[in-house]
């Protein structure tokens, strides 16, 4: 996985951009605990296989959470939603918010790695993986190579019982106890990238707002 | 160099966090360009030898903007940006540095390609690539920092004289413009830049659908 720092890191970026009034110390933990959570399947690998970019990275999560969402905080009369009730404006505000960084910064970014994520675990078991370029030539024109239309090939991998994505719990799909630990933070130039975005957009909000108040 | 429409979608999330009350559709664009304006040395480098990511991908640039902005906006009594375009100009000109320096350089620093960081000061490009990584054999693996023949302590591709940086404008060594060669406008390069520019285009609609 692109380490859960750069996670942690391109999910600050979005949610500046998004929280408007609702951006406190308060949501941004809020946000940064749902950014690491679906780390949490690492810990199901040694009792489920293939559980890592399966059980908690995929779309089938974001696309339930989303429906109830909008029909809590759309659908429902105000005074019957659940989240407005109990958390009022901010608390919309921040649930939308989370669940498009947990999507975009999460899920999504994993989806681009490695062998990428189990996109409809557990309707359909099959690991997806995005990965291609797109570029306009002058001999040959629009190239993309991110879905092979001519071989139906959209990124298509193997299922939970034959993908291991590697991470720090199990490095290997038979781990062994003398295993090294290895925990990554950045593993190229954007990775570091990402997390530097994040910082510098959180300490340039800090000096905006005391500058305004 | 990192896809343009890569230094577009980090400048559009910056200036969405930054731009606060100031946010609308012009104030948007004006950061996007911003982001976008480094890239167009690649132009430059037509007239002047090695000038793709050296010419405005240098800090020199946005450091005297600083400085002009500094003393217009805090330094002097009356400032001539407030005067004339109020809070709005000053925010606007504001962020519009920042993303010139963190998404316009910044996205294309930490490439292979490298850019020449205080040319023509100090004529060499530099790359912030490597790793970091915490083993509990090796302890901490740093390797973005590393002691080169530079003046900086990065990776370092080369000078203007002998590392060239391919873009559709000028894809070959040399200056003049050449005709009948093949130009590759890259869009993007991999799936991490299409979920940020992804990211970046959901962010923006929906923010700028609400202001409006």
């Amino acid at each position: 996985m692109p380490s859960t720092v750069v996670h942690a890191g391109f999910a600050l970026l979005l949610a500046a951009g998004l929280l408007k009034g609702a951006y406190d110390r308060r949501a941004l933990a809020l946000i940064l605990v749902i950014v690491v959570l679906p780390e949490a399947d690492t810990l199901a690998g040694p009792w489920i296989d293939g559980a890592h970019r399966a059980l908690l990275h995929n779309l089938t999560i974001p696309i339930v959470v989303g429906v109830w969402l909008y029909w809590d905080t759309h659908h429902r009369e105000p005074d019957q939603s659940w989240l407005r009730r109990r958390w009022g404006e901010w608390g919309v505000r921040v649930a939308w918010v989370a669940l498009f960084v947990h999507l975009f910064a999460h899920v999504l970014l994993d989806y681009a790695h490695l062998e990428g994520i189990n996109v409809f675990y557990p309707v359909y078991d099959r690991f997806f993986r995005l990965e291609g370029e797109i570029a306009i030539s002058t001999s040959e024109g629009l190239i993309q190579t991110f879905v092979d239309l001519e071989r139906a090939d959209i990124g298509a991998g193997g299922t939970t019982a034959d993908t291991h994505v590697a991470n720090p719990v199990e490095l290997s799909p038979d781990p062994e106890p003398d295993d090294p630990l290895l925990l990554p933070i950045a593993d190229s130039g954007w990775q570091l990238y990402l997390v530097c975005a994040g910082l510098f957009v959180a300490i340039a909000r800090r000096f905006q707002d005391r500058r305004d108040a | 160099m990192a896809p343009t429409l890569v230094n577009v979608a980090i400048g559009v999330l910056l200036g969405l966090a930054l731009l606060g009350v100031a946010l609308d559709r012009k104030s948007l664009a004006i950061v996007a360009v911003a982001a976008a304006l480094p890239d167009l040395d690649a132009a430059a480098s037509l007239v002047i030898y090695g000038g793709t990511n050296a010419v405005f991908h240098t800090l020199l640039l946005p450091a005297v903007a600083f400085v002009g902005l500094y003393w217009d906006t805090r330094y002097r009594e009356r400032s001539w940006l407030a005067s004339r375009y109020g809070w709005y100009g000053v925010r606007v000109a504001w962020v519009s540095l920042a993303a010139y320096v963190v998404a316009g350089i910044g996205v294309d620093l930490v490439h292979a390609d490298g850019v020449a960081l205080l040319y023509p000061l100090h004529d060499r490009f530099y790359a912030v690539v490597g790793r970091f990584r915490l083993s509990d054999q090796e302890g901490i693996i740093f390797t973005f920092v590393e002691r080169g023949e530079g003046l900086l302590w990065l990776t370092s591709p080369g000078t203007t004289a002998d590392h060239h940086v391919e873009s559709w404008i000028n894809p070959t060594p040399g200056t003049g413009l050449e005709f009948g060669i093949e130009r590759t406008l890259v869009v993007v390069e991999t799936g991490w830049q299409l979920i940020v520019v992804a990211a970046a285009a959901v962010a923006a609609a929906v923010r700028l659908r609400e202001e409006s």
